[in-house]
């Protein structure tokens, strides 16, 4: 008799994943279909700042396969940021290139955008519904100028082998946290948790307490518009997230002065040390996460003795951690490429379930998808259920606001401020 | 052919090797070539570039220094290009500043150009000042305009407007990394796969070919070819370092042939030519093509020879097969004449048996024991010949028994002694007292072996001595089995060493001229040393021609009783005592016996030859008559002839088989036929018969059959059948000394016999023995010798045993032609004879 509810239990869930198995079928994207000749003979230049694009020239030759004779180069632009705008209007433009969600709104970008092609176009027959709609940023006019490639998240980097050994389980909420590094403590960890002090999105204290001041921010959007407004006031919003944080640096979790010491930038030093092999829990955001199989090799530690390791959550609320997903860049069309038309055709090929999560799975980023992989190292994501779930853009905050809670944890993580003094300086606290 | 094929294809791949490294320098060539039509074009930029400075510096040396929008005016109003711009860099001012010939293209008003969020003035220090130098920076983004670009550069001298005093700035003459990229359009034409690339020292790209992955080349490299952190340092550096060629994986894990050398202009630049390996291979078509009319050629040439070898193959298998029937002929040559020889030699030496059984005539005797040696020695040489037959097809086999080793000497010292004491040969015996009393091994090749080997010494020595030794020896790693080691040593003729190769050679007969006269075949030693083979041992021949010769084998045989032989004489007399036993004559008046023959005379033979037995034998002529009796009478044994007309034995025996209702159920049939060739002992057994017994049938032989097959209960031995004989015989010969009865009863069979003999030889000796005084009268000492050992011979038949060996001893003295001694003995001879003539006398009035 005990049996019965396992058994219905079991077939529920035998059925269900049989009709979803149904529905992916149903709903999965057809191969992509060429629309011009595949004869045709072309070249087009991607823009971006990244110094180089492994994945996307994967893209270009899996876009060969279509197009023979199309010629797709990639780019690196100095000072990016500066020069895009410029580059646009030159005598050799690029056809496509990357944006960043926080350009959109920013009045220095508005000449990009006015030489955007509108990828909301129907006529351009781009499907992006496999995107998710919380990642898609669209212009006052509603128009989709720009469609993110890759996201990122904030969270740890865990190394699996140190738990196994020690026989822990990757903590799921912040009580379990603090037992965990409790233990690891004892066994000889001397900062179970590392991560480097940085006034950045990248810094461990980022990485810890932005998420939960987003999940605070989403819970209480009546007051977004003051925290946007940078009123004294509301600064109060940020207080849980800067208790916990507080918190979290008095504990044993964490050695700051062992992390000043040894992690000297948010990037390369933050991938090198971790692979050192003796962290067990490492702060860290999905753009570090992209460059650590290039530098597997380079770690004479590593190579000495690999070990697995994942990227979860911080786990700093008491129910758990928060899964925020950002946009790491963005993809638009010149619409003033002389292969305008097969610019948008390469962006038809590129936004795909397909592309975008092969993509991702060699940059090692977050796809945009509304179903990212859960295989590999963002597997721990998954686990995070959809209220503790949900993007930068359902947060509303704008990029001041952003940049004073950044202000506000560095101080009172380094121990310059209280909580309260933060709280209380919320808009006026000092930015680097 | 497979040879020349592949000495075609590797002279093709040499060739094609040859030929893709010549397309390889070729493509060196080009890099070179690239080389230099860059270098042309840096240093006719730099050229210009310097035109700029020189024009600006000047005006500074001449002490009227340009400010910075002066000297850009100039700028602006020399340079011809739209595409080119002039930049005027204040490098020490913070983001790098200065004045662009140009207007930014998102602001016509804005000529203000900044550099400090883009790195290319890290090196321009050590590049700067030198003479005739390039001094280039590496492709970047034009930041008036994002135009990816690379920037000529040299320092000037202008006024700072603001603080009126001479400042240092740097003018930088930008040009599109277009216009590089134009200059190697040329290629396109003769590699279209070809790609250029320029990267600097460190391997970063400063024009980028389109299949060069990653923004560093050292990155591409490592991420696409396996190589160990030394072997990519070695790669760096190589590449770094000079001019060369080495290839590569690219991204598709195709191998590419990639050229490099230092930039002509810029030495810290390295110019990278990329190609496919596949585009620098030689074609193979016309190799293929070549390869493939040589193979159809050859294939040709296959068939061709394929066609003359089969005809050949074809005559060779009728030769074959005309050999073979040949073979066959020869097989049933062999067996039609063993069985058409031994059939009239049944009879022949059947009916001689009898003669010397029945005969009383000692002439007669002499002739008939003739006959018997003629026939044995004809069969003898039969046998040779079967042997040989039977070891030539394979078919020869050893089959091992038990059997006692005293008897096998016996048998093989009493066959040779009498021959060599006929010849006046000294026959020494040397036998190990160690030797086990019973050994497992086929005891009938051993003796085949040994007797060849002793007949040929006999045969071969004139005078002197044969010694014969058997010695014994434990084997080694084998407890069960001793090593017996038999020699023959000979005072006789000997063999040349030359000559002793040919002594195994069948048919070969050496010395023919000089041996003539001495009967052979030639097979006796090739046998011989065959036998010896198959049983693991081989005849070893020691021989010094005229003095004598040794031949000696060593033998394993398993040994079944270790009791050793002890001193071989009282073996000898053990031997003789057992072997009287089973020679001894039996009589078995209840048993019955059918033989079965198509020829007459060789009923009456196998009669004959039995008649004393007192057997009840009934005869059949045919397989049918057999049957009849077959159904009809019990017999103890059923000897049956094979070749029969009508229907042969084997037929006969089959329905026999058939017949349920007969008192023969259990009765042994013995297959008796003058086939002896290889094989058929085998056949016959098969065929259902119980044993197999050869014709000219050995009397003996028949008789030790019967005495297996015959049931015991109805089989007398006839040892008391000889007391009884001589109970019979007159008181008066008890009185004789010089009779020994019990062997003249041996030797004449029974007591009638014994007694007609006796009678005979008193009849005839005065007249025999005038006829030895007539002949020795007449000094005819041939005729004396004859007559002599006819006296012998008839003294011995009777048992006047030392009568004949005193005859034997004047024999010998005639043979030897001496005189003397017989005109001392024959009177005592003679006159012992006439007495024991006239002692027999009474025995007529006995008989009458």
């Amino acid at each position: 008799m005990k049996k019965t509810p396992g058994i219905l239990l079991s077939l529920s869930m035998a059925v269900v994943l049989l009709l979803q198995g149904c529905g992916s079928v149903k709903s999965a994207e057809e191969d992509f279909v060429p629309k011009y000749d595949k004869d045709t003979e072309f070249s087009l230049t991607v823009a971006g700042s990244y110094g180089n694009f492994e994945s996307l020239e994967a893209e270009f030759e899996r876009f060969y396969e279509y197009y023979p004779n199309a010629n797709l180069q990639y780019v690196t632009m100095d000072d990016y940021n500066n020069v895009i705008s410029s580059a646009l209007l030159n005598s050799e433009p690029p056809d496509i290139f990357t944006t960043n969600s926080w350009m959109i709104g920013d009045e220095a970008y508005n000449d990009l955008f006015d030489s955007c092609e509108v990828l909301s176009d129907p006529s351009l027959d781009i499907d992006y519904s496999c995107i998710k709609e919380s990642l898609i940023r669209t212009d006052d006019s509603d128009r989709v100028l720009m469609l993110p490639i890759f996201t990122t998240s904030y969270g740890m980097l865990v190394n699996m082998d140190i738990f196994e050994k020690e026989g822990l389980k990757v903590p799921a909420d912040y009580g379990e946290l603090l037992t965990v590094c409790g233990k690891l403590k004892s066994a000889g960890y001397d900062s179970p948790m590392m991560g480097v002090d940085r006034f950045s999105g990248s810094g461990l204290y980022n990485c810890f307490a932005y998420p939960m001041f987003a999940n605070d921010v989403i819970k209480n959007s009546d007051r977004i518009d003051a925290l946007n407004a940078l009123e004294p006031s509301s600064g109060e919003l940020m207080r849980p997230a800067l208790e916990r944080l507080d918190e979290f640096v008095n504990s044993d979790c964490i050695d700051l002065e062992k992390c000043r010491e040894e992690i000297t930038d948010e990037y390369d030093s933050v991938i090198m040390r971790f692979f050192e092999g003796d962290v067990p829990m490492m702060f860290a955001t999905g753009d570090v996460v992209s460059g650590t199989a290039k530098r597997e090799s380079r770690s004479d530690a590593f190579v000495a003795h690999p070990f697995q390791y994942r990227f979860y959550a911080a786990p700093a609320g008491d129910d758990g951690g928060y899964f925020i997903n950002s946009i790491s860049i963005c993809f638009s069309v010149n619409q003033h490429s002389r292969n305008i038309d097969m610019a948008n055709e390469f962006m038809r090929f590129l936004i795909s379930r397909k592309e975008l999560g092969n993509m991702a799975g060699l940059k090692r980023l977050i796809a945009p998808l509304d179903d990212f992989s859960s295989d590999g190292i963002y597997s721990g994501l998954a686990e995070i259920p959809e209220e503790r779930s949900f993007s930068d853009k359902e947060t509303g905050l704008l990029d001041p606001a952003v940049r004073q809670f950044r202000a506000a944890i560095y101080e009172v993580g380094n121990g310059n401020m209280t909580v309260d003094e933060a709280v209380a300086a919320y808009g006026k606290i000092p930015e680097e | 052919m497979g040879f020349i094929l592949f000495f075609i294809i590797r002279y093709a791949n040499a060739r094609a090797e040859e030929s893709s490294k010549n397309k390889i320098v070729t493509f060196e060539k080009m890099t070179m070539t690239t080389n230099r039509i860059i270098a042309n074009y840096l240093e006719d930029e730099q050229h210009l570039c310097d035109i700029w400075v020189t024009y600006i510096n000047s005006s500074a040396k001449d002490g009227a220094p340009m400010t910075a929008q002066d000297a850009v005016s100039f700028i602006r109003k020399s340079k011809i290009s739209q595409e080119t711009e002039g930049h005027l860099i204040f490098p020490d001012s913070p983001d790098r500043a200065g004045i662009s010939t140009t207007a930014k293209v998102s602001d016509p008003d804005d000529y203000t150009v900044s550099y400090g969020n883009i790195d290319i003035f890290d090196n321009i220090e050590s590049v700067s000042g030198q003479d005739n130098a390039v001094n280039l920076t590496r492709a970047y983004t034009n930041p008036m305009n994002g135009v990816q670009s690379i920037a000529f550069y040299d320092h000037v001298t202008v006024l700072d407007e603001k603080s009126n005093e001479r400042k240092d700035a740097l003018l930088m003459r930008v040009v599109p990394l277009s216009r590089l990229e134009q200059k190697l359009v040329f290629l396109k034409g003769e590699y279209e796969n070809a790609e250029i690339s320029l990267v600097d020292s460190e391997g970063n790209y400063v024009v980028h070919g389109k299949s060069f992955k990653n923004s560093n080349f050292f990155e591409y490299y490592k991420s696409y070819n396996t190589a160990t952190a030394k072997e990519y340092e070695q790669v760096a550096e190589e590449v770094s370092g000079g001019t060369g060629t080495m290839t590569i994986r690219n991204y598709k894990g195709e191998d590419c042939i990639l050229s490099y050398t230092p930039l002509e202009t810029v030495t810290s630049w390295i110019l990278l030519a990329y190609i496919p390996a596949g585009d620098l291979a030689a074609s193979r078509s016309v190799d293929w093509l070549l390869l493939g009319i040589a193979c159809l050629g050859f294939i040709l040439l296959l068939i061709f020879n394929s066609t003359v070898m089969m005809i050949y193959n074809r005559k060779l298998s009728d030769a074959a097969q005309q050999a073979n029937q040949a073979n066959e002929a020869k097989s049933s040559f062999l067996s039609t004449m063993s069985h058409d020889i031994r059939t009239p030699m049944n009879a022949i030496l059947g009916l001689n048996e009898m003669v010397l059984r029945d005969s009383r005539d000692e002439s007669i005797r002499v002739y008939s024991e003739s006959i018997r040696a003629a026939g044995n020695t004809l069969l003898g040489i039969i046998n040779d010949i079967l042997d040989f037959s039977k070891i030539e097809a394979g078919k020869m086999e050893i089959i091992n028994a038990d059997y006692s080793i005293v008897s096998l000497l016996n048998d093989l010292i009493n066959m040779v002694n009498k021959k060599a004491e006929d010849k006046g040969l000294v026959f020494i015996t040397d036998i190990d007292g160690n030797i086990p009393t019973t050994l497992n091994g086929d005891e009938i090749r051993i003796k085949q072996v040994i007797i060849n080997i002793l007949s040929n010494a006999v045969k071969y020595t004139p005078k002197g001595s044969i010694t014969f030794s058997v010695h014994a020896r434990m084997a080694e790693e084998r407890p069960d089995s001793v090593m017996l080691r038999v020699s023959v040593a000979d005072t006789g003729t000997g063999i040349k060493p030359e000559d002793i190769d040919r002594l195994f050679v069948a048919f070969e007969r050496i010395d023919e001229k000089k041996n003539r006269n001495i009967e052979g075949t030639g097979l006796g030693m090739a046998i011989t040393q065959r036998f010896l083979g198959m049983m693991g041992s081989r005849l070893e021949v020691e021989s010094e021609y005229g003095k004598g010769s040794v031949f000696s084998f060593e033998l394993e045989q398993r040994v079944v009783n270790r009791e050793p032989i002890g001193d071989f004489e009282e073996a000898f007399r053990r031997s003789i005592s057992e072997r009287k036993t089973y020679r001894e004559m039996f009589t078995a008046p209840q048993a019955s016996v059918l033989v079965v023959d198509d020829t007459p005379l060789n009923l009456m033979v196998f009669v004959s030859l039995l008649k004393k037995t007192g057997l009840r034998i009934d005869t059949a002529g045919s397989g049918d008559e057999c049957i009849s009796l077959f159904g009809r009478n019990h017999y103890d044994v059923i000897f049956l002839d094979h070749m029969m007309p009508d229907k042969d034995g084997i037929e006969t025996l089959e329905e026999m088989k058939t017949i349920k209702d007969t008192p023969n159920k259990e009765t042994p049939v013995i297959c008796l036929t003058a086939n002896a060739i290889s094989g058929m002992r085998e056949m016959y057994i098969n065929a259902g018969f119980d044993d197999y017994l050869t014709k000219p049938i050995d009397p003996e032989g028949l008789e030790t059959m019967l005495l297996q097959y015959l049931p015991e209960d109805k089989v007398t031995y006839s040892s008391g059948q000889d007391d009884a004989g001589s109970s019979e015989l007159p008181e008066l010969l008890n009185e004789l000394e010089e009779l020994d009865i019990d062997s003249g009863l041996t030797y004449c069979g029974d007591a009638e016999d014994y007694i007609m003999a006796l009678e005979m030889y008193s009849d005839s000796a005065d007249n025999k023995a005038e006829e030895i005084e007539t002949y020795w009268a007449a000094r005819d000492i041939k005729n004396t010798t004859v007559k002599v050992h006819a006296l012998k011979s008839a003294s011995r038949a009777i048992g006047a045993l030392k009568l004949g060996e005193y005859a034997a001893e004047l024999e010998q003295a005639g043979k030897n032609g001496d005189e003397e001694i017989l005109d001392i003995k024959l009177k005592e001879l003679l006159s012992r004879y006439r007495k024991l003539g006239r002692d027999l006398e009474p025995l007529k009035k006995l008989t009458l």
